[in-house]
């Protein structure tokens, strides 16, 4: 086992856990920080899957942006009723049933499917076994996204305009009828 | 690869059982948010997972768009439960009946 595959293997152990304890904590703080963690984790393994600047905005804008963001609404709604309630509601373990189940559906069809092809590598993996690392793999995504997916990233910043305006209208205070 | 896509795979599936799990489950919801949020992850590892798999980059394109697809949810989600909140304080799903009759 390499380093690179042990880094790997720790890397996925992290996230599961960090996801499981995110899922399970009392406290929406403590909850929130092991996302972070589990965020940080996932960059980990994109590095380790030659996804370095998707590694980038995932430190950015997910733990950097999204996630304070979810911190300030739970510091802003002050939640302290999680310690007193119950965490979970009483149909908890269909929802373990449900969460396992997908978990189970999505490792089956990809066993499935790679038995299925019966280890026959496709044109592109045999190109990459000779070629190895792919270098600049940055520049393949930025000829990417602005030459086939031009349209696509001009709807993706449509759609973020439209949620800035959504969030702004559905948060904004409104004004005492007279 | 330093590792089988498989194994990515793997993992992707557990950390979207998690998500599931956490969204199902939880009575806060802000929490079920953040429950959808390790879901959209855990789908960003298995596109990024093929995007190396297959090396072709149109895996780490979407997974782009997943990203931003994510910070529109949070941000409109947020601004409901903000909504919700002046409404009635608290943030359980519990409370929220008014549309239940």
């Amino acid at each position: 086992m390499t380093l690179l595959t042990a880094t790997f293997y720790y890397m996925a152990a992290a996230s599961i856990a960090s996801a499981l304890l995110a899922v399970t904590r009392r406290n929406p703080v403590h909850s929130m920080l092991w996302v972070l963690a589990l965020f940080l984790h996932v960059a980990g393994i994109f590095l380790l899957l030659a996804a370095e600047f998707l590694a980038a905005v995932q430190v950015i804008v997910y733990a950097g942006a999204i996630l304070i963001f979810y911190l300030f609404v739970v510091m802003l709604l002050d939640l302290p009723d999680e310690e007193a309630r119950p965490r979970f509601g009483r149909h908890w373990p269909f929802a373990a049933a449900a969460g396992l189940s997908f978990a189970a559906l999505a490792w089956l069809a990809q066993v499935n499917r790679l038995d299925a092809g019966g280890g026959v590598a496709t044109p592109a993996a045999q190109n990459v076994a000779a070629e190895g690392l792919s270098q600049g793999s940055l520049s393949e995504v930025g000829m990417a996204l602005f030459g086939p997916f031009a349209l696509p990233f001009e709807i993706a910043s449509l759609v973020l305009l439209a949620a800035i305006v959504g969030a702004v209208v559905l948060a904004r205070r409104r004004p005492a009828r007279p | 690869m330093i590792v089988p896509v498989e194994t990515v795979l793997g993992l992707s599936a557990v950390l979207f059982g998690i998500g599931v799990f956490g969204f199902l489950a939880r009575r806060n919801i802000i929490l079920m948010l953040v429950s959808v949020e390790v879901m959209l992850n855990a789908i960003n590892l298995s596109l990024v997972g093929f995007s190396r798999h297959l090396e072709d980059p149109r895996g780490q394109v979407l997974a782009l768009f997943v990203i931003a697809v994510a910070a529109a949810e949070a941000g409109v989600g947020l601004g409901l439960v903000i909504a919700l909140n002046r409404n009635k304080p608290g943030a359980g799903v519990g409370d929220l009946t008014e549309l239940k009759w």
